[in-house]
C-alpha cells in the first residue's frame, strides 16, 4: 500500500512530456529493466518459484520426508470434509466481514475529522497513526492477550460499569470481538489514504451545496462519498486482502493453537499447523492455493461491481 | 513470524535444497580426529536456559576427555524445535547428535533419517531391559533414553491442609480420587479446584487402558482401544465437568502459558513426575508431593517408566564413530549425572544414577520411582508415526468436550475421525 489512487483531473496534452526518438527509448527500456532486474530476480526465485512448486505439491501427498506422491485432486475434496478447515473458513469469513468495514467506518470518520483544520493537527494525525506501526507485532499481540485476560485492563474496566463478562481470551464467545477490536484499532493506514483523498475534494463543492441549503449528512453522501469512490475502493480492496492473511496475531494470542474451542482457528494458523505440525505440506498448499483462488475471485467481483458505485473523475456518469 | 510469502519459500527452499544435497549426497569414507585436526559433530536439544547451561558443561567436559572431538551445540525451544528437523530432514541437513522425544521417534525412524544404534559403539550394559525396547522399532535401535520420567498425581500439602483435607496416601480408585477432587472444590468454595481435568491427559488414558490389559496401539500402528473405551474414559469426569472439582478451560487459557497447578489454581496434577522443579518455581509453593496415579486395581496401577528424552544421531552422520562416542558419554558418564541431576529425568544407566547424588527435590523424584518400582511394566513402545499430531488432538477434543462444545459420543467420533484419517494417511 503505498501509492493511493489519484483523483486529479485529465492532463491536458501540454503537459504529457513529448514523445522521444525511438531509439532513445529502447535505451530507456534497457535501463529500465536493468533497475529492475533485483527486483525481477528476487520475484522469479522468491514469489513465483515457490508458488509454481507449491500448486504441484497441492496435487500431493508431501510429508517433508518422502518424496511427494502424486494423489490428483484428493487434497482439495478432503479439505471439504475436514471440519477443521470448515471451522477455519468460519472463522476467517467472520473475522474479514466483520472487522474491515467497521475497521474502514473508523478510518474514514477519524481522517475527516482531521481534515478540518485546527491546532495539534499534525500532532492527532501522527497520534492516530501510531498504533498500525506497531500493530502487526508480536509484543503488541502479548499486550493485547494480557488487557483482555482475567482481570485485565478490559475486564476490570467493564466491571466497573457493572459489565462482568471476565477474560475475554478464554472465552469462545468473546475472542473473535477482541481480534477484530486489535484491527480496528490498527486504522492508520486507510486513515492516511482517506485524508490525502478528502483533501483532494474541492471546497467549491461544499460551498455551492451549503449555498443550496445542504446539510452535513446531504453533504457526505452526495459530494463525499461519490467523490471519494476511488479511495474507498482502494482500501476495501487492500484491506479485505489483509484481512484474509491474518496470522500473527492468531498465533500469539492463542498460543499457536487457535484455541479457545477453535474460536480463533484463523485460515492461515490451520494451514501452518497442518504443514509444520502435522508434516501435511501436499495438504497445506491445496490450502494456501484455494486461499489464492477465493482472495482472486473476491477482488475479480469488486472490480465488477465497482463500476456501479466508485466515480472518477472525467467519467461521463 | 510468517506470510504465505516465508511459508512457501520454506517449502521451495526445501525443495530445492533436497534436490542439491541428493545429488551431492555420496558416500564419503568415515573420519576420524586428531587431537590436533579434530572432527566436528553437531548436537542439538531443546530446553530452557538453565538446561543449556548445563548442556554446555556436559560438551566442555566431553571436549576435554576427547580432544579429538568438537561438539557444536544448539539449541531451540520445544514447539520450534520440531519445526526445524523437520526441515532440516527435508533437506538432508539434520545434526549429527540430537537430543529426542519418544512422539516423535516412529516419524524420523521409520523413515531412515536416524542412524541404528547398534551398528556403532554404545555401551548399553548399565540400562534396565524394559527400557531399552522404547528406543527401538523393527529390531532396531533408533534412540538411547538419556534418563526416565513415571506418571504420578501432584498435590501441595499445605493447601490441603488450609482446607482441613487429609493427604492422600497414594492407593486410590479413580471414585476416591474424584472425590477427592470434589472436597478440595467444596471446601475451598470455588476459590481452588481440584485438579484441571485429568481425562484430557492422553498419557493417563494410556495408563488407564494397560490398567486392564490394553495396549493403546496394535504392532502394526493400528488403535488398540475402540470408541467405547474413549467414551468410558471420557465420562468418567461427566459428573464433575464445570463443578468445582475441575478447573473450566476457560481459566486454564487465560493462564497459559502456566498452568493451572503452576499458577496456584488447582490443588493436584496428574502428570510426569520430572515437571517438579518447573512447578515448584511457578507456584512459589514450599513443598510438593507425588503419589501414584488411581487404579481400580490395586495390583495394577499401569504405571511404566517412560524415557524422558532420548539421544539420536542422523542417518547421513559423517562422524559415526564420533557421534557414538558422545551418545555414549551423555548417557552413561556419572560426571554428567552430576551436571544434569533430576532436570533431565531420573538418569536411566545405573553407572550415570548411582554416580549422581541427590538432594532436595532431586531426592523427592528418585525416591517416588523407587516406591512404584513393584508396579511398573515395561515401557511402551514408541508410538505410531503421527503420534504427536494424535497427542495434541486428544486435548483439543478434551477441551471442546469441556466447553460444551461436544458431548462424549461427539468428542470420541472427532477424535477416532481424526485419528483413523492420521493412520491411513500415514500407512
Amino acid at each position: 500500500m503505498t501509492q493511493s489512487p489519484t483523483l486529479s483531473r485529465r492532463s491536458t496534452s501540454s503537459d504529457l512530456p513529448q514523445p522521444r526518438k525511438s531509439r532513445q527509448r529502447g535505451a530507456d527500456t534497457r535501463a529500465g529493466y536493468t533497475f529492475l532486474l533485483p527486483w525481477l530476480l528476487g520475484f522469479i526465485a522468491l514469489t513465483v518459484g515457490p508458488m509454481i512448486s507449491s500448486l504441484y505439491l497441492s496435487f500431493t501427498n508431501y510429508n517433508l520426508f518422502e518424496p511427494p506422491k502424486w494423489i490428483g485432486l484428493d487434497n482439495y475434496i478432503s479439505l471439504f470434509q475436514d471440519e477443521r478447515f470448515l471451522q477455519s473458513v468460519g472463522v476467517t469469513v467472520s473475522y474479514v466481514v466483520f472487522g474491515t468495514p467497521i475497521k474502514l467506518a473508523a478510518a474514514l470518520a477519524i481522517a475527516m475529522l482531521l481534515n478540518s483544520k485546527r491546532k495539534g493537527q499534525g500532532f492527532y494525525r501522527s497520534a492516530f497513526y501510531a498504533p498500525s506501526l506497531i500493530g502487526a507485532s508480536v509484543s503488541i499481540a502479548i499486550v493485547w492477550k494480557a488487557m483482555f485476560g482475567d482481570s485485565g485492563p478490559v475486564d476490570q474496566s467493564l466491571s466497573f460499569f457493572g459489565i462482568n463478562l471476565g477474560g475475554w481470551v478464554g472465552n469462545p464467545s468473546m475472542t473473535m470481538p477482541m481480534f477484530i477490536l486489535l484491527t480496528v484499532w490498527q486504522f492508520g493506514a486507510p486513515m492516511v489514504i482517506f485524508l490525502a483523498g478528502l483533501k483532494q475534494i474541492p471546497g467549491e463543492l461544499y460551498e455551492a451545496a451549503s449555498m443550496d441549503g445542504a446539510g452535513p449528512i446531504r453533504k457526505f453522501f452526495n459530494i463525499t462519498w461519490p467523490m471519494l469512490s476511488p479511495v474507498i475502493f482502494f482500501n476495501l480492496l487492500m484491506e479485505t486482502i489483509h484481512a484474509f492473511q491474518i496470522f500473527n496475531a492468531a498465533y500469539i494470542i492463542s498460543n499457536g493453537e487457535g484455541g479457545p474451542a477453535g474460536s480463533t482457528l484463523f485460515y492461515t494458523l490451520y494451514l501452518y499447523l497442518r504443514g509444520f505440525s502435522d508434516f501435511r505440506m501436499g495438504y497445506a498448499s491445496a490450502m494456501a492455493w484455494l486461499l489464492v483462488i477465493v482472495v482472486g475471485i473476491i477482488t475479480l467481483i469488486f472490480f465488477r461491481t465497482s463500476k456501479s458505485w466508485v466515480h472518477y473523475s472525467g467519467d461521463s456518469k | 513470524m510468517i506470510n504465505r510469502r516465508n511459508f512457501l519459500t520454506t517449502v521451495a527452499l526445501g525443495t530445492a535444497s533436497a534436490a542439491v544435497l541428493a545429488a551431492c549426497g555420496q558416500p564419503s569414507p568415515a573420519q576420524t580426529g586428531s587431537a590436533e585436526n579434530p572432527v566436528t559433530i553437531n548436537y542439538t536439544w531443546w530446553g530452557n536456559d538453565d538446561r543449556a547451561e548445563r548442556t554446555r558443561k556436559a560438551i566442555a567436559l566431553f571436549e576435554s576427555k576427547n580432544p579429538d572431538i568438537k561438539v557444536n551445540g544448539n539449541f531451540t525451544d520445544f514447539a520450534g524445535y520440531w519445526q526445524k528437523r523437520a526441515t532440516e530432514a527435508a533437506g538432508g541437513g539434520l545434526p549429527d547428535v540430537m537430543q529426542w522425544d519418544l512422539s516423535y521417534l516412529r516419524d524420523y525412524g521409520q523413515r531412515n533419517q536416524l542412524l541404528d544404534l547398534s551398528t556403532v559403539k554404545i555401551d548399553t550394559s548399565a540400562f534396565d531391559k524394559s527400557l531399552l525396547p522404547s528406543g527401538q522399532i523393527r529390531g532396531k535401535t533408533y534412540g538411547i533414553p538419556t534418563s526416565t520420567n513415571a506418571f504420578a498425581v501432584y498435590y501441595d500439602p499445605a493447601k490441603l491442609a488450609s482446607l482441613g483435607i487429609s493427604e492422600p496416601d497414594g492407593s486410590w480408585t479413580y471414585d476416591e480420587y474424584n472425590a477427592f477432587l470434589t472436597e478440595v472444590g467444596t471446601k475451598s468454595g470455588g476459590a481452588l479446584f481440584g485438579s484441571s481435568d485429568y481425562t484430557s491427559v492422553w498419557w493417563m488414558f494410556n495408563i488407564w487402558l494397560r490398567q486392564q490389559n490394553i495396549e493403546a496401539f496394535t504392532e502394526d500402528g493400528k488403535l488398540g482401544f475402540s470408541k467405547d473405551d474413549l467414551k468410558e474414559w471420557w465420562n468418567k469426569v461427566a459428573d464433575l465437568r464445570g463443578t468445582p472439582a475441575i478447573i473450566s478451560e476457560e481459566r486454564i487459557t487465560q493462564l497459559l502459558p502456566k498452568s493451572a497447578f503452576g499458577s496456584n489454581a488447582t490443588a493436584s496434577e496428574v502428570t510426569w513426575d520430572n515437571f517438579m522443579a518447573g512447578y515448584l518455581g511457578d507456584s512459589g509453593a514450599k513443598e510438593l508431593k507425588l503419589v501414584p496415579v488411581p487404579s481400580d486395581d490395586p495390583d495394577n496401577l499401569g504405571l511404566f517408566l517412560k524415557p524422558s528424552m532420548l539421544m539420536v544421531a542422523s542417518a547421513k552422520t559423517k562422524n559415526k564413530d564420533a557421534a557414538a562416542r558422545f551418545i555414549d558419554f551423555m548417557v552413561n558418564d556419572p560426571e554428567v549425572g552430576q551436571i544434569f541431576k533430576t532436570s533431565r529425568g531420573v538418569p536411566a544407566s545405573k553407572t550415570q544414577r548411582d554416580g549422581t547424588t541427590f538432594e532436595g527435590t532431586d531426592k523427592l523424584v528418585v525416591d517416588y520411582e523407587k516406591s512404584i518400582e513393584k508396579y511398573l511394566k515395561d515401557a511402551p513402545e514408541p508410538p505410531i508415526v503421527g503420534f504427536g499430531t494424535l497427542e495434541a488432538s486428544f486435548k483439543r477434543i478434551s477441551a471442546d468436550l469441556n466447553f460444551g462444545k461436544l458431548d462424549v459420543n461427539g468428542a470420541a467420533d472427532a477424535w477416532f475421525k481424526e485419528a483413523e484419517d492420521l493412520i491411513k494417511q500415514n500407512a
